[in-house]
């Protein structure tokens, strides 16, 4: 398929948004005390209390990290991967806590949120922009002159003795 | 040792409060952190939350009067006797009986959540005069009001689930939706002690 430029522009503006989101995640969590977010990774009772304690003290400079790699477009290959990996945890995780009516905190952008079918379909809706973002990366564009059925090897000039 | 226990020993700083709804708060009303706590008395997390979570806040924050805690109503609209239970607790906070009750609710909860006998397992925690005036004053509008009140001020937070502490801290609220890890709550309330 090829890369028209409406495409460019919606990949240009999926990657600022998601870059936008991953650094107000980030602001929100660094700005509050972090034992608040230990809370919220706590409650979610997949990791041991200091593995919560790890998670909350270095989870938001990672969000940071991928925020900026995305808004400068840097390091595509290893960004959007890593982008898509956090918020396919991130989303199973809520799905689970949801399923089993926890009522815990989402703890996406700070403490508060509890789980809703908003934030599952907010979580949802990121997840699916950056694995398109993700496959953009990788996608292979044919090379250049194979495009056009007509191809033809160009002609040599025949040696003239 | 029971959460109604511990509060007894506030009764004289609950009565130097300020505030409306005397039989709902303990604690210091001037201590630097208030902690809005709304509940419904037949969610599940709650339950868990009043009896094991509670007690020990209430011994190293409220006693100490470096916390002050203020009960609120959220019944939720899919708990059918929820709001009945609620009217009932916010009748005995006015006989000052709000947390002998919210004890034995939450206590009960399973039978009463089934049976609907909501009057019936209060009655265990009241006087025959208490009850008398605790299954008039439940039926007040002032009460109904009172629980009414609770629920759009924790609309306005907004809370979308309960149990949730609300931390407050001069102008800043932190909301807490659902069960806590007391030795993180710890950390984080002595941190914001400091």
């Amino acid at each position: 398929m090829a890369r028209t430029p409406a495409l460019r522009i919606a990949l240009l503006l999926f990657r600022l948004g998601l870059g936008g989101i991953f650094g107000y995640a980030a602001w929100v969590k660094l700005r509050e005390p972090w034992m608040l977010f230990a809370m919220s990774v706590d409650a979610y009772h997949v990791l041991p209390e200091w593995g919560a304690v790890a998670v909350a003290r270095t989870l938001p400079w990672l969000e940071l990290t991928l925020a900026v790699l995305l808004v400068s477009g840097l390091w595509k290959k290893i960004a959007m991967p890593a982008s898509s990996l956090l918020l396919a945890v991130f989303f199973s995780l809520m799905v689970r806590s949801y399923v089993r009516g926890e009522g815990i905190s989402c703890g996406c952008f700070g403490a508060g949120e509890a789980i809703s079918p908003l934030t599952l379909l907010r979580d949802g809706a990121l997840l699916a922009v950056s694995l398109v973002l993700t496959a953009a990366v990788f996608w292979k564009k044919p090379p250049v002159g194979l495009k056009t059925p007509d191809f033809q090897l160009p002609k040599i000039a025949e040696p003239q003795l | 040792m029971k959460l109604s226990a511990l509060l007894f020993a506030l009764l004289p700083l609950v009565a130097a409060a300020p505030s409306i709804d005397k039989g709902k708060t303990f604690g210091n009303p001037s201590a630097p952190i208030t902690i809005e706590l709304f509940s419904d008395f037949q969610c599940p997390a709650c339950r868990q939350l009043h009896m094991d979570l509670l007690p020990s806040l209430v011994r190293d924050y409220i006693v100490p009067g470096k916390a002050y805690l203020v009960y609120k109503e959220f019944p939720l609209p899919q708990h059918n006797h929820s709001r009945e239970a609620a009217a009932y607790a916010c009748a005995a906070a006015r006989v000052g009986k709000y947390e002998q009750v919210a004890d034995v609710l939450f206590q009960n909860q399973p039978t009463w959540s089934n049976d609907g006998k909501v009057f019936e397992t209060i009655s265990s925690a009241l006087t025959p005069a208490e009850q008398k005036k605790v299954q008039t004053l439940a039926k007040d509008p002032s009460i109904l009001e009172e629980v009414q009140q609770d629920v759009q001020e924790g609309q306005s937070v907004p809370i979308n689930a309960t149990p949730t502490m609300v931390i407050i801290r001069g102008a800043k609220k932190y909301p807490l939706p659902g069960p806590i890890n007391y030795n993180l709550l710890r950390g984080f309330l002595d941190g914001l002690s400091k």
